[in-house]
């Protein structure tokens, strides 16, 4: 297992110095802008994985940190000056903002079932929403406000290594919370919550720490998201984000933490070159549907996703047996 | 006073709409134990069936047969394809039915177009009454009629037929009425059909109540239908309707006199009723 371990990371080695070296042997702008925008996207994905993958519960309000973040950083550098200081003072200040929130969110909410849990997240980012829509003074609106990206960002290589940066410390933060003792309690919590209750474990509590994790992460990828666009407006606390996390996470593979990165990478590239495409033939517009289908698929077919898919292949090519997460495992009717 | 009775036929009358969605959401989550988060799709599809045939027929009847028959259609295809794999798993359940919702909305696009479309009101329904300074749109009060309508049918079959019999003894234990010897998978698609025929039903009455309708309208009020299932207590039909009228009356009064927390209201209700009563107003068990 050691060894399989280690040659797990040596691959993740080499993919991450090769998407350092990218940029530097390409002149491609285009590339570096989408690479870019799926390194921050990945880390959302990643964030929501926490909870869908490896705790076991669909949050419809993963958006709202998202938001807390971007707004955080827009409204940091529009009213005090674009320099590196207060960008990094931003994404901190957003970061303890999504703890808070997640924190008394958390405790509201994950006492609840899956189903009321998922309507009272989805409720309370709604809230969030018309906040961020009604609060004019401080957010614009829908209309939204431009502000001034730190000067060292204007070079989009700077900003490209510093979310491949972000993203890599992401990645071995979750790889490390949930292989920690933590993050066997939540894989325990995702299998069968009332035996881990009763084996003496504060349910809610590791929930709560689980979603507390997940929406600071969220808030950093909102942080990265306002700055690469240098714009900030309502839609970064609509339900499209949640829908988006959610896609990547499912069509990359749930509870594997290199599936959303993968998901986001899919989603993203296909967005680009399908909305490409629809210059030629207008069916191509209409790209989501592929989505959509191709995650009904992955759901009803593919549980665990493109990343699950390769590992069970590898896997079997070794003639191990792959477990199924229970909660995501087909079961029929009672009869 | 005027301005008072024109609030409310306005906020009783989304609310009726609101609760004819509702209603095959409950029925479909008391009976089934699935949560439909396509509901709102199947709405849309209602609604957008409906203008077509009426902009090709110009008979309002045929139109409202069309919706019913899109939801039967869309309802027995929904109950193969993406619920029958997924019984007994909520997370799966919540994640399919999304991305199902997804599908429905873009569809309406590839079918229907991309832009939204005109709903006209039928010649008899257009106008209003005047009773003094009160001016009652007609259309208003053919919604609330026919919602009561058809709150009243349904808990006639639920409680006066055997088929209702057998839904509510479904609703408390399924295993047990599958033991005596009845097809319950078959009930359920039937369930199932009718709550995806109500929906479209509300969608094709929806239609000339808002003028227009878009794609994206199934989300808004597939959410809406949901609030009002939590509000009112999963399984309970006239928890329905009273958290239906509820959200009818809170939102058209609220968009009166507090505009800016109209858009908020739903979402405040549900939040209050979900953190002190999860189980809603009205619980049809435990």
């Amino acid at each position: 297992m050691a060894k399989a371990l280690s040659l797990h990371n040596g691959v993740y080695l080499i993919i991450a110095l090769a998407l350092i070296i990218f940029p530097f042997v390409t002149e491609s702008r285009t590339w570096t802008i989408l690479l870019t925008q799926i390194f921050i996207f990945a880390i959302l994905a990643m964030s929501y994985d926490l909870l869908l993958g490896y705790t076991g519960i669909v949050s419809f309000g993963h958006a709202m940190f998202f938001g807390i973040g971007a707004y955080s950083t827009g409204i940091f550098l529009k009213s005090f000056e674009p320099t590196l200081l207060y960008f990094i003072l931003s994404i901190a200040c957003g970061m303890v903002l999504a703890a808070i929130v997640s924190f008394f969110v958390g405790i509201l909410t994950l006492r609840l079932k899956s189903h009321y849990f998922a309507m009272l997240t989805l409720a309370l980012s709604g809230l969030f929403l018309v906040a961020a829509e009604k609060w004019r003074t401080l957010t614009y609106g829908n209309d939204g406000f431009t502000f001034r990206a730190p000067e060292i960002f204007q070079d989009r290589l700077v900003f490209y290594l510093v979310a491949l940066g972000c993203l890599l410390a992401s990645f071995v933060f979750l790889k490390r919370f949930v292989s920690s003792p933590m993050g066997r309690v939540l894989i325990s919590l995702r299998e069968n919550e009332s035996r881990t209750a009763s084996l003496g474990f504060k349910t809610l509590h590791y929930k709560v720490i689980a979603s507390v994790a997940a929406g600071v992460i969220a808030s950093l990828a909102g942080s990265l998201y306002a700055i690469s666009l240098r714009f900030v407006n309502t839609s970064v606390m609509t339900m499209d984000i949640t829908l988006d996390a959610l896609l990547m996470t499912i069509i990359g593979g749930v509870g594997t933490l290199i599936g959303p990165i993968l998901g986001a990478g899919v989603i993203e590239l296909a967005q680009h070159y399908l909305s490409g495409l629809a210059r030629e033939n207008p069916i191509f517009e209409r790209w989501i549907i592929l989505f959509g289908i191709l995650y009904i698929l992955a759901v009803i077919f593919f549980p665990r996703g493109i990343a699950g898919g390769i590992q069970s292949l590898y896997l079997k090519l070794r003639g191990k047996k792959v477990g199924v997460h229970r909660s995501l495992k087909k079961r029929v009717v009672k009869s | 006073m005027e301005l008072l009775i024109n609030i409310f036929v306005n906020g009783l009358a989304t609310g009726m709409l609101i609760f004819l969605l509702a209603a095959g959401l409950t029925l479909i989550f008391g009976l089934m134990d699935v949560l439909n988060f396509a509901h709102g799709g199947l709405f849309v599809w209602g609604a957008f069936a409906a203008v077509w045939t009426y902009t090709a027929t110009d008979s309002f009847m045929l139109a409202i047969l069309g919706a019913l028959l899109t939801g039967v259609v869309l309802g027995f295809v929904t109950e193969k394809l993406i619920i029958a794999p997924v019984y007994g798993n909520h997370v799966q359940q919540i994640l399919i039915t999304l991305g199902f919702m997804l599908v429905l909305t873009e569809m309406i696009k590839v079918v229907f177009g991309p832009n939204q479309l005109a709903a006209g009101v039928p010649s008899y329904l257009a106008g209003s009454f005047e009773i003094g300074d009160v001016i009652l749109i007609k259309y208003r009060l053919f919604i609330i009629v026919t919602g009561f309508v058809v709150f009243a049918l349904i808990q006639f079959i639920l409680k006066r037929t055997k088929i209702g019999l057998i839904v509510r003894a479904g609703v408390l234990n399924k295993d047990m009425v599958q033991a005596l010897g009845i097809h319950i998978k078959k009930v359920f698609l039937y369930t199932f059909i009718a709550g995806a025929a109500l929906a479209a039903f509300g969608g094709a009455l929806m239609a000339p109540y808002s003028g227009v309708v878009y794609a994206e309208m199934g989300l808004e009020f597939g959410i809406l239908a949901f609030i009002v299932v939590v509000i009112g207590g999963m399984g309970s039909l006239p928890g329905s309707l009273f958290a239906a009228i509820l959200v009818g009356l809170a939102g058209s009064f609220m968009a009166y006199y507090v505009p800016d927390l109209s858009l908020a209201v739903n979402m405040i209700l549900m939040a209050i009723v979900l953190i002190f009563r999860p189980q809603g107003l009205f619980a049809a068990r435990g």
